[in-house]
């Protein structure tokens, strides 16, 4: 031992040791320092550099920050061993006690514990089924696909698509209802059809402030309808007034985001939705909370979000919902619950996010797989559509 | 003692040097440090496309299947009904091209490859349905477009039903910011001409006073956003600019309005066609400024439309057709002889697209997944050298490899390589062309 304290090039290599180690500290200290403007790697994807949100007013805490988000566990997983005709599931729907399952190869329906399934040769426009809503007023269930829409009335399938009516295009990203209204998002534009009248409004970069008529989500809330326009952030239609307004991301670079809270993360959004005075939306770059004045956006990177990859979200009362890439999370837009499937085996787990603080509950069967795609839940129940199957959680009382 | 300070010394540099390598994020549109957005007055909360996204979707585990008699490869371009089928034809015969040799080397395991052809023009959104009918009839992947708003709307759908696109003709530098991840770029985008062409144009001619005349649709819109952002940020916004629609043919009021900003030069961005009249109608004006103009000038339709007028004119092209390469000297001659033309940029990149979309597929098999895998592995794709030159792709696997200057001589488009407006200290770090361990299959 002494021999080797002695030896030159162990001093050497002691000495260029505690040089390295100083360097990477002073790097580390320097990162920490908000003042300064380092960059700092956080994912693989994105670079998070220390900017100071307070430039921007500060979004004071939700008023719901308390509110508990719901965890939801003993999952059931269905995929087509269990009769769904495909393993692919874009959308899911609860309606009045059944469950609708927008799958590639037709829709699902859940009904007593047995699926049946409903293809093009049923009278489906198309068997990708991608949304269903239900209208209240009128009983009738609307189901967007990839080749038109259809209404689902009486027991018979109605289509409707570019040829036969006031269709802006046939792929129906998502279709809902609002009162006696049925608003889809196309391709082609966003469309209105009045079930009253039987008329359609076609609305466009020629008639809103779009820049190109691709639109992808829609909502409604608040005597509003809230579009998500691909590229053009949020499309807000005063249902009213027949006024539009547009709401997108300030700093105009399709690359950076200058400001978390300063309007939408991105111009690219995937979904919208209102739910107790607050929109919520959805991008590829991450989410975006809207309470009529303040703006806050959530990245993977600063909060409990599992990726910033968000295909769809729901929000139901006080929590939103969202189906990300790699995970499914929901937040109340303090609080945190995130749901991950692990690689190799059936298990995952709840991450649990509160006040900065993690806890992992183990989850005995996970969701089926972590590309979610769809969401929606009624009384203590959540279904979650993903790329390998749809899975049915029950509200854990912890 | 003099070596034990080399050492030392040695030593804490490469650690230092390692320490702070790891912060240099990733090279993203060959964005040059002085215009990345705002940087000049604080730093981005988020930096996006630094990385390549990852497909953490389901459809790996597909089995390949079995029994096929043909493998169908979808193509989406503009053949009828379109001011572009000019180069949509250019586009769909080097397509063909790539497929014929493909399958005279014994296509997919013996199996031939065919190609399912759709036309992207139609009602609003008729690409989206398009992509569903490439769905339906099978294909493992597709080959498109060229107009930006119809491939726009084509890679949302991809996107949704999962299916593989090279794009080889949409310069949209919005294309590739979509992040989606089942869509690669192989053409050179408008993002990179503007930078060669403000550089050009203000810093090497010296001129301050430009005057823009641009088509009136998404390509002269987000083709010249880039171009006006670069001049603005180098203290030279452009003093007007005019728009004109596709086959608009009187252009003398636009003329008459840049006539009387009095510009030092003029720029155009628009089709060939128009941009051969507008050059006669600003000398039949009287107007004697110097005359740049976008890329999609750089073709027979438009010397043989401005005659002796357009020479001197200055462009940019997304690579060199006139380069000393046996390879595209091959395929020069063998297009040529196949169709009876010269190949245009959009027959030489869809002839790419198509060679590096079929080695994915023999690379991958049959699974759309996996073949995507292998489409945007960097270590596979990235300096692939084609008929057009390299792949250089960024983290949205945009190809950001140098383009060229064209200009008008003797009649014929001259090319030579752009000057590169890059420094050292850039915040998206320029990438290594190639990776040490490619492995693949350049």
């Amino acid at each position: 031992m002494k021999k080797m304290l002695r030896s030159t090039y162990f001093r050497i290599t002691v000495l260029a040791v505690v040089i390295a180690g100083a360097v990477s500290l002073g790097f580390i200290l320097r990162s920490a320092d908000n003042s300064e403007t380092i960059l700092t790697e956080k994912s693989p994807s994105t670079i998070e550099l220390p900017v100071d949100r307070a430039v921007i007013p500060s979004l004071p805490a939700p008023d719901d920050a308390t509110k508990a988000v719901p965890v939801f566990g003993n999952w059931k997983n269905f995929t087509t061993k269990d009769g769904l005709p495909s393993d692919k599931c874009y959308c899911v729907r609860v309606i009045e006690g059944k469950v609708y399952v927008g799958t590639h190869d037709g829709l699902a329906v859940y009904d007593n514990g047995k699926w049946k399934t409903y293809t093009s040769k049923d009278g489906l426009a198309h068997n990708g089924v991608v949304s269903v809503d239900y209208s209240p007023i009128t009983g009738d269930i609307w189901i967007g696909t990839l080749g038109g829409l259809t209404k689902w009335s009486g027991g018979k399938f109605e289509v409707f698509n570019q040829f036969n009516s006031g269709m802006p295009n046939d792929l129906v990203y998502m279709v809902i209802c609002d009162g006696k209204d049925v608003w889809c998002t196309t391709g082609g534009g966003a469309g209105h059809y009045d079930t009253f009248t039987k008329k359609w409004e076609i609305f466009t970069e020629m008639n809103a402030p779009m820049h190109e008529p691709w639109t992808y989500g829609v909502s409604a809330g608040d005597g509003k309808i809230f579009i998500a326009a691909w590229g053009g952030g949020v499309i807000e239609y005063n249902t009213k007034t027949k006024q539009f307004r547009d709401y997108v991301d300030p700093d105009g670079f399709m690359e950076i985001d200058l400001q978390p809270d300063d309007g939408v993360v991105h111009d690219i959004t995937t979904a919208t939705s209102w739910s107790e005075g607050i929109l919520w939306v959805s991008s590829y770059f991450g989410m975006s909370r809207y309470d009529g004045k303040y703006w806050k956006g959530y990245f993977k990177e600063d909060s409990g979000l599992a990726s910033n990859f968000i295909n769809f979200l729901r929000a139901e009362g006080h929590v939103a919902y969202m189906c990300t890439d790699n995970g499914f999370s929901s937040t109340n837009g303090t609080n945190w619950v995130t749901y991950k499937k692990n690689e190799n085996d059936a298990n995952g787990v709840a991450v649990v996010t509160i006040g900065g603080v993690k806890k992992e509950i183990p989850q005995s069967p996970s969701i089926s797989h972590n590309f979610i795609i769809g969401v929606d839940g009624q009384d203590d129940v959540m279904w979650v559509a993903t790329s390998k199957g749809v899975s049915r959680g029950e509200k854990l009382k912890l | 003692m003099i070596k034990r300070f080399l050492i030392i010394f040695l030593f804490g540099t490469v650690t230092l040097f390692n320490a702070y390598a790891q912060v240099k994020p990733a090279n993203y549109g060959n964005i040059p440090d002085e215009l990345v957005g705002y940087d000049k007055y604080m730093k981005a909360y988020k930096y996006h496309f630094i990385e390549p996204l990852i497909f953490y979707g389901a459809g790996r585990e597909k089995p390949f299947p079995t029994g096929l008699k043909e493998v169908r490869l979808g193509f989406l371009g503009p053949l009828e009904g379109s001011i572009l089928v000019r180069e949509g034809t250019q586009m769909l015969q080097g397509t063909m091209l790539a497929i014929e040799e493909a399958n005279k080397r014994g296509g997919y395991k013996g199996i031939p490859y065919k190609l399912m052809v759709h036309n992207d023009v139609g009602l609003w959104g008729a690409a989206a349905n398009e992509i569903v009918a490439m769905d339906d009839e099978g294909v493992w992947a597709w080959l498109g477009s060229i107009d930006d708003i119809v491939s726009h709307v084509a890679i949302r759908a991809t996107l949704k039903l999962e299916i593989p696109n090279v794009n080889t003709g949409d310069p949209d530098p919005t294309f590739t910011e979509t992040n989606i991840p089942w869509v690669v770029r192989t053409i050179p985008d408008d993002r990179q001409s503007s930078y060669i062409m403000v550089n050009k144009i203000y810093v090497k001619d010296g001129h301050k006073r430009v005057a823009m005349i641009r088509a009136n649709n998404r390509y002269g819109r987000v083709g010249t956003l880039h171009f006006n952002r670069t001049a603005t940020r180098l203290g030279f916004p452009i003093v007007i600019e005019e728009r004109f629609k596709d086959g608009e043919t009187d252009f003398s009021t636009q003329l008459e309005r840049i006539k009387k900003t009095n510009p030092d030069a003029i720029a155009m961005w628009g089709n060939a066609k128009e941009s051969a009249l507008i050059l006669k109608q600003i000398r039949a004006m009287g107007l004697k400024q110097p005359v740049y103009a976008s890329d999609r000038i750089v073709n027979n339709t438009f010397l043989e439309m401005a005659g002796n007028l357009a020479e001197g004119l200055v462009t940019t092209c997304q690579y060199n057709p006139d380069a000393d390469d046996p390879k595209l000297k091959k395929f020069k001659a063998e297009y040529h002889k196949r169709f009876g033309m010269e190949p245009d940029v959009f027959a030489a990149h869809s002839y790419d697209g198509m060679n590096i979309m079929i080695k994915s597929i023999e690379r991958a098999g049959l699974n759309r997944a996996i073949i995507r895998d292998v489409l945007t592995d960097m270590k596979i794709t990235n300096g692939y050298k084609g008929v057009t030159g390299e792949l250089v792709y960024d983290g949205t696997w945009n190809n950001i490899r140098p383009i060229y200057m064209a200009e008008v001589k003797n009649g014929k488009f001259v090319f030579s390589p752009a000057q590169k407006w890059e420094r050292e200290d850039v915040i998206y770090k320029k990438p290594s062309s190639r990776y040490a361990d490619s492995g693949g299959y350049r």
